[in-house]
């Protein structure tokens, strides 16, 4: 038996408490803060999941220079039930090749599986969005089994519901954000450190000034009774 | 010194026999089994297996006194046209071993001074091509010579694997049997009166008394033999487009069975492109019942392939979705959409960017034989205003990819989202405040999008807005008829 564990243990996703056993391999992530909390970036050959508050707070934005190095250099980047569509001419803005992109729409659990495990194990980027229900301890073993064979990092993009469950993805990031493009990091798990820390990251220029609906610019092509808006 | 041709002559004796033996169930092949063929009104036996020939059963015997000596004996009609197919098949098998292949009726030649070092030495060429022979039980039989007629004269009854040299090959020549060759009955009673009882014999004569003595016909096939002359018949070429099948009259009845059939037809398609020096874009599988509608399975790749095993992975991944008939009589597999073979396709490891394409394609390609290709789809630009026909979704690969070139300016633009919602959700307005499942505030704004104007004119503002969890939205409030609505978030 001895022999056995030795090879549990020699494994990258063999998680040993307190010892500072670190992943070989990162990928800068873009933001200079973030790779020093995440120490070097993206665990490369691993799952890493994101929990995004609610969509559309920004859990995108902070991937953006993450694909565009992965389009740069690699063939696919792999969309896996985004909840919405993509808009091309952001990411086109954001120099990002748009014929590496590749959104796959599963019908069903079993079929949302078999692409993400066939996208990491074939090379690509993965980004993935769980449904519901969420997928099941094993379903992601797998996933994190064909990441650690693989050389990139799979992305899991989560409802804050799975925060109580289990996961063995080797980083978790649950994103709140507080303001508009100020994104609050929380590690929930993170290979070698115990979790808990806390980033604040800017996503661009900070504009949160409100505007009063009724102070709106009037429409200079067209005159309308500002009463109208009321209704 | 001129170099010196060899050329190998096949002959398949058994197979009429062979092309019909895959298609019957195993057990039947230890039966004694008869091909029949109708000559001169007389049906005749044409080849038998080892066990009929065991019960005293040859080639030539009428049906009658077959069936007399061995009252179990299978009789089975000649196929003509499946014995084609496998000529053809046979034929591109040779071609795979020498480029100068000579198909005629149901002979076949190859020539192979020159694929010596492919095979390093002719000895490993031969034992080479009868195993593959034995492969796909073909029992075969060679002659070698220095011309195409020579090599047929010296056919043996085996399987030659050693070549003999030069001069081994004049001798045996020499020694031939002069009735073998193909002539009159007239001329080989000359052949007699002039005491000429072997093929040297005959070389010997000088060529003005041959003249004299025999016709035309005779005087080609001595130049031949001579090198004189060359042997004129067209060269094989591989066929233009692919077609081949597979017959089960038993029938099939379940999807794992058929993955053998597949798996035979895809190896032959392989050994076609391999021939042909390409790759196939699109292949299509046709599965045909007894009765009923036949199904269609169509395979588009999104690279190009000559690999059976991923060719028959994503078959097999795509025959999952397909609602088959009953019981299938007949596999046809058809490619006609091929590509030349890209350079460098053997040392793949060593250009790592083709090895990353490779995969995104395979990865593509069974992505689609799995779910579909309604499942698949790329963001494309396109140059419009408004923002559902400035992005839309196409098949993977169906546009080209020519990058888009931004202009100068373009980034001053307000900022765009990066979600699009495919159909703009209605904004509610309840007390001056917008709601769209939680309430919403303006952060910036307008930027006016107009578009469609020939047909229905659309004038949109667009406006930044966010919630108080900090979410972005992208709003926009239709100048016609007033209303709000959500087109998208920023993530």
């Amino acid at each position: 038996m001895p022999n056995n564990i030795a090879t549990v243990l020699s494994r990258q996703d063999t998680w040993r408490g307190r010892s500072q056993r670190m992943p070989s391999r990162n990928i800068s992530t873009g933001y200079n803060n973030l790779d020093l909390l995440l120490q070097g970036g993206w665990p490369a050959s691993a799952l890493v999941e994101l929990m995004p508050q609610q969509p559309g707070i920004g859990e995108l934005s902070l991937l953006l220079p993450t694909i565009k190095h992965y389009a740069d250099n690699n063939p696919l980047c792999v969309w896996l039930d985004p909840p919405y569509q993509p808009y091309a001419p952001r990411l086109a803005a954001a120099d990002i090749a748009l014929d590496k992109l590749l959104v796959v729409r599963s019908k069903n659990h079993a079929e949302w599986l078999w692409a993400a495990e066939q996208s990491i194990r074939s090379g690509a980027l993965l980004l993935a969005w769980t449904g519901s229900p969420p997928p099941r301890y094993a379903d992601l073993r797998k996933l994190q089994l064909a990441a650690a064979d693989s050389s990139n990092p799979a992305f899991l993009f989560s409802s804050p519901k799975a925060l109580s469950a289990p996961s063995p993805a080797t980083l978790r990031l649950e994103l709140k954000s507080l303001e508009v493009n100020q994104l609050l990091l929380t590690v929930r798990k993170q290979r070698g450190v115990a979790g808990g820390a806390c980033l604040h990251l800017s996503l661009g220029e900070a504009n949160s000034q409100r505007t009063n609906l009724a102070l709106l610019p009037a429409d200079r092509h067209r005159t309308y009774p500002t009463q109208q808006l009321n209704n | 010194m001129l170099k010196q041709d060899i050329w190998l002559y096949l002959h398949f004796p058994l197979l009429p026999l062979e092309t019909l033996l895959p298609q019957r169930p195993e057990e039947l092949a230890q039966k004694p089994i008869a091909i029949i063929n109708l000559q001169k009104n007389i049906q005749q036996v044409l080849c038998c297996n080892t066990q009929a020939a065991a019960w005293g059963i040859e080639p030539g015997l009428s049906i009658s006194t077959a069936l007399a000596l061995c009252p179990e004996l299978e009789v089975l009609p000649r196929q003509f046209e499946q014995e084609q197919q496998s000529l053809q098949q046979l034929a591109l098998l040779a071609y795979s071993f020498s480029p100068v292949v000579i198909l005629e009726g149901s002979e076949l030649w190859l020539e192979i001074s020159g694929c010596q070092q492919l095979f390093k030495g002719y000895d490993a060429l031969l034992k080479n091509l009868q195993n593959r022979l034995k492969y796909q039980s073909i029992s075969a039989v060679n002659g070698i010579g220095q011309n195409p007629l020579a090599a047929k004269l010296l056919c043996k009854s085996r399987f030659e694997t050693q070549l003999p040299d030069q001069t081994e090959i004049q001798r045996r020549l020499r020694n031939t049997d002069i009735n073998l060759l193909k002539t009159s009955r007239k001329q080989q009673q000359s052949f007699k009166q002039l005491g000429l009882n072997r093929v040297g014999d005959l070389l010997a004569l000088p060529r003005s008394a041959l003249s004299r003595r025999f016709d035309a016909e005779l005087l080609t096939t001595i130049a031949q033999l001579n090198n004189e002359k060359l042997f004129t018949a067209p060269r094989f070429q591989p066929a233009d487009s692919f077609r081949d099948l597979i017959q089960n009259p038993q029938g099939i009845f379940n999807k794992e069975s058929l993955l053998f059939p597949m798996k035979t037809l895809l190896q032959r398609l392989c050994q076609y492109l391999m021939a042909r020096q390409c790759h196939c874009r699109e292949i299509e599988w046709r599965f045909e019942p007894l009765i009923g509608e036949s199904q269609h399975m169509q395979i588009q790749l999104s690279g190009s392939q000559n690999n059976w095993s991923s060719l028959l992975m994503l078959s097999r991944l795509q025959l999952e979705r397909l609602e088959l008939p009953r019981s299938i009589e007949q596999i046809i597999l058809c490619a006609d959409q091929f590509i030349e073979a890209p350079m460098g396709m053997f040392n793949l490891d060593l250009f790592d960017d083709q090895k990353l394409a490779q995969q995104s394609c395979e990865l593509i390609d069974s992505l689609n034989a799995r779910l579909g290709i309604e499942a698949l789809s790329q963001p494309i630009l396109n140059q419009d205003y408004l923002p559902e026909q400035a992005s839309t979704l196409a098949i993977p690969g169906q546009h080209s990819s020519a990058a888009y070139s931004e202009r100068p300016g373009e980034k001053l633009k307000a900022p765009q989202p990066l979600w699009l919602l495919t159909d703009p959700a209605p904004v509610h307005l309840r007390n001056r405040q917008l709601y769209w499942r939680q309430p919403l505030s303006i952060i910036s704004g307008p930027e006016r999008l107009c578009g469609n104007w020939w047909q229905a004119e659309q004038q949109r503002d667009y406006y930044l807005a966010c919630d108080s969890n900090g979410a972005r939205y992208w709003l926009f409030r239709d100048t016609s008829s007033q209303r709000w609505f959500v087109h998208g978030l920023f993530s």
